[in-house]
Parts: structure tokens; C-alpha cells; sequence
């Protein structure tokens, strides 16, 4: 089968996009990683995207993005996966590049939700859990991740401070990311001053609202010649779904989906997790950050707060992690952000990351999730 | 979509806690499920579940999703039924400083949501503590 590789990657800032639509900033972004590799030219569009029906009233984003980049007759079409629509956008890409079907393909993550009002990003966000057991309800996203989050701390004694470990080294991280969201530190006191959302969840515990796209372009080894620069391999791209629901499942403490795609990934590529030297995990909340550096088998379970705490993921001297923020800091603008991620890892692999450039990353995993680990998306990039 | 629909194809479910019951292992199940989860069996028929079990977790939430602004702030919880079914839903006639894990409640008959003055209501399971 042949090689994948990232030819080039393009992204908006994160944040209050007003004056740009949907598909503004999707073609923003597609233009970016066209421009940086002028010599592919894609076969195929794959856009990763969660509820552009709900925030834009815009389905048949495949055509759309195709039309808008100029590419009419280029095959086109969207994958939802909630917030790990991007990543599994790319890992659909991944399997059309392995297969042989196609050498070279624009994968664009994209969501428009600061157009929406609060409570209807809410609505939209919790349309990834179930409609008649967990909406009906009136249960919102935020609120199962604090039931997790209640349950993680009384399990294990994890401390407020603790929690905060993860939001505070995303904040730390975006402050040099110059697409990010929010590009300023919070203290351990600032997370845990904030507003209380759902309790024991506060405003720094959970990643912010936004708008944003993100790009990659992706080519066979046949095309591999025609990239300039460093040549960064997308080694293996693999998923898994726990149970649906939160409370449907025996260890709610397990994040099985991350674990089994974290597994497959590593073993496609031949790797082994210790072999990881810059790591994306999925922070869209602190215990999720937390339960997913478990479920990788890099903490110990109920060790993973701690051991941010104690520095284990810090750029300096760990095992860098969300080294532009990650969704806390740069911003989580749903069906964008596992494109974000692979953008991210790539830029450390290929050693173009600015300020934030981790020594000689040579191995990145990137984990999206969508619903509370329901469906995973695990990606391992290697520089070659 | 129209919820008053989906309302009453599930009210058996909402009302009264009926989920299913496994043909093979008798296990039981709710929400219902379509393959046992536990020795992969599709014959499963409906099955009231009992109306008492624990907390085992919960939280106090401050911003509900549209529709559910007048229950602010709502606290919900994931309870364990006696039959080891665990299940989600509002914690009422408390307050969040009384709760902790592990306390017993009940399953009560309560009103969910209310669309408008004269819009349709829609009722369901919330739980008590005991």
C-alpha cells in the first residue's frame, strides 16, 4: 500500500469570525494549503464538519467548497462525526490514499458557531448525544463531562488544582500560537475562580465557542517528490466508538474508544505509545484531557490530572502536548479541530512551529473525539 | 422535527421506565437496546424497571440547553437502579448542596418541557431522594 503524506496545511485564527461565512473561512483555509503545495493538484475534497445545517442552513458542503475553490467536476463530500468530524474526515482521505484510488486530496475542517446564540450552540453541540434519552432530558454536553468530572475526582481524589493542570498548559502553550483563540495564561486561581457552568466544571475547564477552518493536503508517495520542504508521513489513521451514552457503560472512567484507536494506530504504524514524542489530545474539557492521556497508556488511570500537574505533558522537559493551545486555548470550533490537531502535529514535525517548536519531534499522535469518547479518531505522523 | 411524535412512540419509556429485558441471560436494559449487551442476543421484550437505585454522579447546571431556561439552575444525575440499569436524569425538590454519591433515590412522574403557555407539555421520569 502506498505511503501518505501531508504536502502542505493551511488554518483561520480561531475566535469571532462576523464578517466571514462558513464558506469564507473554509476557502480561506483550502486556499492556504493549495498555495503551499501549487504543483498537486487534488482529486478529491473531503470536509469535515458537525451542524453547518443547524448554524448556516448549508448542507452539500462537498459541492459547495469544490465550487468555491474553483474546482467544479473535483468529487466533493461531507463526513460528521460530531466534534471528531475533522479527524475522521482525514482518516476517510487516509483510506482513499492508501487504496490507491487517489494521489492526492484537500481534506477541510470547518464550523461556523458564533453565529448561533448560546443556547442554541448548546443544542447543537448535545445533537452528538441521544435525542430521546439524554436532549429530552434537557441534559447539554457540559453537563455529562461534569457528571464525569464529579465521578473522576471522587474515584481517584483528584483536587480542583489538579483539574486545572490541563487548561492551565493549554493557555500557557497558546500565548506564542498565533492562530489561537486565546493567547494568555491563566493561573491554577484564575480556573478555579471562574464561573461555574456545570459543577464542578467552570468557564477555564471547558474549550471556548468559535469560529474556524482548517486544511490539509494529502498526496501518495508517487506525488511525494513534487513537496517542498520536510516530508512528514501520516504513518496510520484508525477509530473506534465506546457505547453511546456516558451512563450506558460499566466503567464510565474508561475512555475505550480512545484506547482501541490509540492501539490500532501505533500497531499500524509499528510504533509503540513510548515512541510518541509530540502529542494532540482531545481537551475540549480538563477531565477529558485527563481520562484520554490514561486511556493513550501514558498516565497511570486516575494519575492523568496529576501528572500534568506535575509537569508530565509541559513543553518544557515532558512529553510536549497541545503545543498551540489545543482546544482549550486555541479554540475548539467543533468540526474543525482534529484538522487543527494534524495541522498542528505537522507543523512541529516538519520544524515550523515558531516559538512553540518542540527539539526533534519526530513521532506525533493526534486524538479527536467526538461525543464524550464515543467515537475516537487517533492519527500518527511521522517525519520521515 | 416534530418531538410531540417521538413523544408519544417512546411514552411507555418516559412514563413508566420500560426497557427490555434479555430472552437468553435476563439481563435488563435501559434505554433499550436492539443486541444484548451481554451474550449478544436480539430477543429482547419489554421490561418495567424498578423505580428505585443511587446516585452515581450528578452536577448543578447553570446554563441549560433553549427550552429548559425556567429549570435553571437543573441538576441531573446518572442513577443506578437496583437492577444495575444505569439511567440519566433531573434530581428534583432538593437542592445541589444536599446531594452526594451514593444517596438513594425514587423515579417520580413529573413534567419535562413546555412548549409556551399553550404549546404541548411532555412528561417523563425525574428522580427524588428517598
Amino acid at each position: 500500500m502506498s505511503r501518505v503524506y501531508v504536502a502542505s496545511v493551511g488554518y483561520t485564527t480561531v475566535g469571532d469570525h462576523w464578517n466571514k461565512s462558513i464558506l469564507d473561512l473554509a476557502i480561506e483555509a483550502g486556499f492556504q494549503a493549495l498555495t503551499g503545495a501549487p504543483k498537486v493538484k487534488p482529486e478529491q475534497l473531503v470536509v469535515g464538519n458537525m451542524f453547518s445545517g443547524l448554524s448556516s442552513r448549508q448542507e452539500h458542503l462537498g459541492a459547495l467548497v469544490v465550487n468555491g475553490l474553483g474546482l467544479t467536476g473535483l468529487p466533493g463530500f461531507k463526513v460528521e462525526a460530531a466534534c471528531a468530524s475533522g479527524g475522521m474526515a482525514s482518516l476517510a482521505v487516509f483510506n482513499m490514499l492508501k487504496a490507491g484510488q487517489i494521489d492526492s486530496a484537500l481534506v477541510v475542517g470547518v464550523e461556523k458557531m458564533r453565529d448561533l446564540d448560546p443556547g442554541e450552540v448548546s443544542q447543537a453541540l448535545c445533537a452528538a448525544e441521544s435525542a430521546e434519552y439524554t436532549q429530552f432530558f434537557g441534559a447539554s454536553f457540559v453537563s455529562l463531562n461534569a457528571m464525569l468530572a464529579r465521578l473522576y475526582m471522587y474515584e481517584f481524589d483528584v483536587s480542583r488544582d489538579d483539574l486545572s493542570a490541563f487548561p492551565v498548559l493549554a493557555h500557557r502553550n497558546a500565548v506564542n500560537a498565533t492562530h489561537a483563540q486565546f493567547r494568555k495564561e491563566v493561573s491554577y486561581e484564575d480556573v478555579a475562580r471562574s464561573m461555574v457552568i456545570s459543577d464542578p466544571l467552570r468557564l477555564l475547564d471547558c474549550a471556548p465557542v468559535g469560529d474556524g477552518a482548517a486544511a490539509l493536503l494529502l498526496v501518495s508517495e508517487d506525488l511525494a517528490g513534487q513537496v517542498k520542504g520536510p516530508l512528514v508521513e501520516m504513518a496510520a489513521a484508525e477509530s473506534a466508538t465506546n457505547r453511546f451514552s456516558l451512563y450506558e457503560r460499566d466503567d464510565m472512567l474508561d475512555f475505550a474508544a480512545t484506547r482501541l484507536a490509540a492501539h490500532k494506530a501505533l500497531k499500524s504504524a509499528g510504533l509503540s505509545i513510548n515512541d510518541v514524542d509530540y502529542l494532540e489530545v482531545h481537551d475540549a474539557f480538563s477531565v477529558v484531557a485527563s481520562l484520554s492521556v490514561e486511556a493513550l497508556g501514558l498516565s497511570k488511570k486516575g494519575q492523568g490530572a496529576r501528572d500534568a500537574r506535575e509537569g508530565k505533558y509541559a513543553r518544557e522537559n515532558g512529553l510536549a502536548t497541545n503545543c498551540f493551545g489545543g482546544l482549550k486555548g486555541r479554540g475548539h470550533p467543533v468540526g474543525a479541530t482534529g484538522v487543527y490537531q494534524l495541522a498542528e502535529t505537522y507543523l512541529q514535525l516538519a520544524h515550523k512551529a515558531g516559538p512553540n517548536q518542540v527539539d526533534d519531534a519526530s513521532v506525533g499522535l493526534a486524538q479527536n473525539v467526538g461525543g464524550v469518547d464515543t467515537t475516537a479518531v487517533v492519527h500518527v505522523l511521522r517525519r520521515s | 422535527m416534530k418531538l410531540s411524535i417521538s413523544y408519544w412512540r417512546l411514552k411507555d419509556r418516559y412514563y413508566r421506565l420500560v426497557g427490555v429485558r434479555c430472552e437468553e441471560c435476563k439481563n435488563e436494559f435501559f434505554p433499550p437496546v436492539y443486541v444484548c449487551r451481554r451474550c449478544g442476543s436480539r430477543s429482547l421484550t419489554d421490561k418495567e424497571m424498578p423505580k428505585t437505585g443511587k446516585i452515581l454522579t450528578y452536577t448543578e447546571l447553570k446554563e441549560t440547553l433553549a427550552g429548559f431556561e425556567d429549570q435553571e439552575p437543573m441538576l441531573l444525575g446518572i442513577i443506578q437502579l437496583d437492577n444495575g440499569v444505569r439511567i440519566l436524569g433531573q434530581i428534583v425538590d432538593t437542592a445541589a448542596e444536599n446531594l452526594s454519591i451514593g444517596d438513594r433515590v425514587k423515579a417520580v412522574f413529573r413534567k419535562i418541557q413546555e412548549h409556551g403557555s399553550s404549546g404541548q407539555i411532555f412528561y417523563g421520569y425525574k428522580f427524588v431522594r428517598t
